[in-house]
């Protein structure tokens, strides 16, 4: 059990730095989540946190001790890695006891860990077997169970998940969450896949560009995103994003049609501003807005629209069946009290209550 | 081959007809195979039966009388140990070396890596006239003219640079993340190529130790020229010296060549599979 704590943590290869000091505390038993587009440095900051990355500036802790400049096998850690890495010349039991081997324990207690976690992911018939001779999911399984078999203070996920298939990745994607719920140990989880965040986390970090966009539960993201990046990032489909300002408690957007504010933010006439409103948000109402349909995606138990509404092309995700074709107009409002505001400069929330 | 057989038959064959395929093959190890068969078939003919015009091809009365005169009355076999002795030890330690270079080269990232990647060729370039000179005084000054550690260590010089390239580019085909993986679990630098990339990297290891091996064991210039005493002659040296001015004893030369070939013979059988895969392996991924 442990938790971690990062302070101002910063990453530099030579001049350019990829890090620009990020702070997650992480309490102990939790699952976060990093979440971000390729290149955001959250697999680089995994790596600091396994040790396989030296930490440029800030500082790392685990379990209240400051592991800056320890190797990793002193940190107390285990990592699943993205391509799984098991030793290939080495059977599924060997790679599972392969770190109580290195630390020298017994091998009756090797063998006794390792069936332990070999019958908690249902591998205990494959224990003989090279990792060749096994699926996808199963190599996945290997390799958890590889990390649960030192019982350490942390586990580290870098995207264990994106090399398998759709249906495979919702099935590990319980197993996962099962596992942690039995285990409680502290996660930490590296994806870019958004939906992964949205159910496995406690707690969500979302990083942009070396930096922490917002920290918080996935409905506290979903419900109040800080800025219009995490509001873009989180939901799926993504939130649509109007651009115009404010005028008379109301929206006016840039084709000069009006949406009205349910509340009214005093004193910010003819601030430019981006309105965000989430597809699944939307209402059809005769007193509504007309919208143009572009195209209709009926999926069965709901229905994705493609429309024009104020001069942009938004989505709509509706629980009603929609017969109206292409090119015909539609009447939808957006839902009371789930318009969210960004300033058009600095792309923050609009706080209102 | 198997892969081949075991396709679906629906398959359309594609290239050549199969007979002219057989026809190729066959001429083709016949040529190979020419000069070891007549070795053998002359090292059982009486002397008399290896000068006739047109040549013998099954002797009428073979003998192993050429084999006896190698064996007990020549010094091939003090020169057929000498070959061992100066073999497996500069084998060994060209393969030591490369593998801890090679190690370093595939992967750290160090200042003049590219340079001393190249100067470890340079000495490859180098003909062998050239060096011959300068490595003969470097020897006399170090005392190693005429012992086996100064054979050892010309070989190993000789055969270290294609073997730290050959492991390199093996090594660097072994994922990355598998080492890291290792060292999460607990292990060091050196747990990790000992534990991890050496069992992984089999075939290149049998492919350097094969290709030093017969490198060594056949080499004749340096031999020659830094091995003038019996006690250190080596074995193409003794094949050598059964030509004299007026006379070459071709029984005798051909009996031990068939002594010093099979060695390599073993060698190359015992490992086959691996070494090819190694040579595949470093082709395609290196």
């Amino acid at each position: 059990m442990g938790s971690v704590s990062i302070r101002d943590a910063r990453k530099a290869y030579g001049n350019v730095e990829i890090l620009h000091g990020v702070s997650i505390d992480i309490a102990d038993g939790e699952f976060v989540v990093l979440v971000g587009p390729s290149g955001c440095g959250k697999s680089t900051l995994l790596r600091m946190l396994a040790g396989l990355e030296e930490i440029s500036g800030g500082e790392i802790a685990i379990d209240g001790k400051v592991v800056n400049s320890l190797p990793p096998k002193e940190r107390d850690i285990a990592m699943v890695f993205q391509s799984y890495a098991l030793y290939p010349h080495m059977t599924v039991g060997q790679n599972m006891g392969f770190s109580l081997k290195l630390a020298r324990a017994p091998k009756d207690e090797i063998k006794r860990r390792v069936a332990v976690a070999a019958q908690m992911l249902s591998l205990d018939p494959y224990l003989d077997r090279y990792p060749r001779q096994l699926s996808g999911g199963q190599r996945q399984r290997v390799a958890m169970g590889r990390a649960m078999v030192r019982d350490p203070k942390v586990f580290l996920f870098d995207e264990p998940l994106s090399n398998l298939d759709a249906k495979l990745r919702v099935q590990m994607r319980s197993e996962i969450k099962q596992n942690h719920q039995r285990l409680s140990t502290t996660t930490v989880y590296v994806t870019h896949d958004q939906i992964e965040a949205m159910t496995m986390a406690d707690r969500i970090v979302v990083m942009h560009d070396g930096i922490v966009e917002q920290i918080g539960t996935p409905l506290e993201l979903y419900d109040f995103p800080d800025n219009l990046f995490v509001a873009a990032f989180i939901g799926s489909p993504s939130m649509n994003i109007l651009g115009g300002k404010l005028q008379a408690g109301s929206f006016i957007a840039a084709d000069g049609s009006a949406i009205p504010l349910p509340f009214a933010p005093t004193g910010m006439d003819g601030r430019v501003v981006s309105m965000g409103i989430r597809p699944e948000h939307f209402v059809l109402d005769p007193q509504g807005l007309s919208a143009q349909i572009i195209t209709v995606e009926p999926t069965g138990s709901e229905t994705q629209v493609a429309m024009r509404l104020a001069g942009h092309d938004v989505v709509g995700v509706f629980r009603e069946r929609i017969t109206a074709r292409p090119g015909e107009h539609i009447q939808v409002r957006p839902e009371q009290g789930r318009i969210h505001l960004f300033d058009g400069e600095t792309g923050k929330r609009i706080k209102h209550s | 081959m198997s892969a081949v057989a075991a396709a679906p038959s629906k398959l359309k064959r594609t290239g050549l007809p199969v007979p002219l395929i057989i026809i190729g093959s066959v001429l083709l190890v016949f040529v190979c195979l020419f000069p070891f068969w007549w070795m053998g078939l002359s090292s059982i003919k009486t002397l008399r039966e290896l000068y006739t015009i047109p040549p013998i091809w099954w002797p009428s009365m073979p003998t192993l009388d050429n084999y006896r005169k190698v064996l007990f009355e020549s010094n091939i076999p003090r020169y057929f140990l000498n070959s061992v002795v100066v073999s497996v030890g500069s084998t060994g330690l060209a393969l030591i070396l490369a593998i801890f270079a090679s190690y370093g080269f595939a992967r750290f990232n160090f200042r003049g890596k590219p340079l001393l990647q190249s100067f470890v060729l340079v000495g490859q370039l180098l003909p062998t006239a050239a060096i011959i000179v300068p490595l003969f005084i470097t020897l006399r000054v170090l005392g190693l003219v005429n012992t086996y550690w100064g054979l050892i260590l010309v070989y190993m010089i000789l055969t270290l640079p294609l073997s730290v390239w050959m492991l390199t580019s093996y090594f660097k085909a072994i994922p990355v993340e598998l080492e890291e993986a290792a060292i999460i679990d607990g292990a060091s630098r050196i747990g990790c190529l000992f534990r991890i990339t050496l069992p992984l990297s089999i075939p290149g290891l049998v492919s350097v130790l094969v290709y030093a091996f017969v490198t060594t064991w056949n080499e004749f210039i340096f031999a020659l020229c830094f091995a003038t005493d019996s006690s250190v002659k080596t074995l193409p040296i003794g094949l050598a010296e059964f030509s004299t001015e007026f006379n070459t004893d071709w029984g005798a030369v051909m009996a031990a060549s068939v002594v010093m070939t099979l060695p390599i013979a073993i060698l190359f059988l015992s490992m086959q599979r691996l070494f090819v895969g190694g040579m595949t392996a470093g082709a395609t991924k290196g």
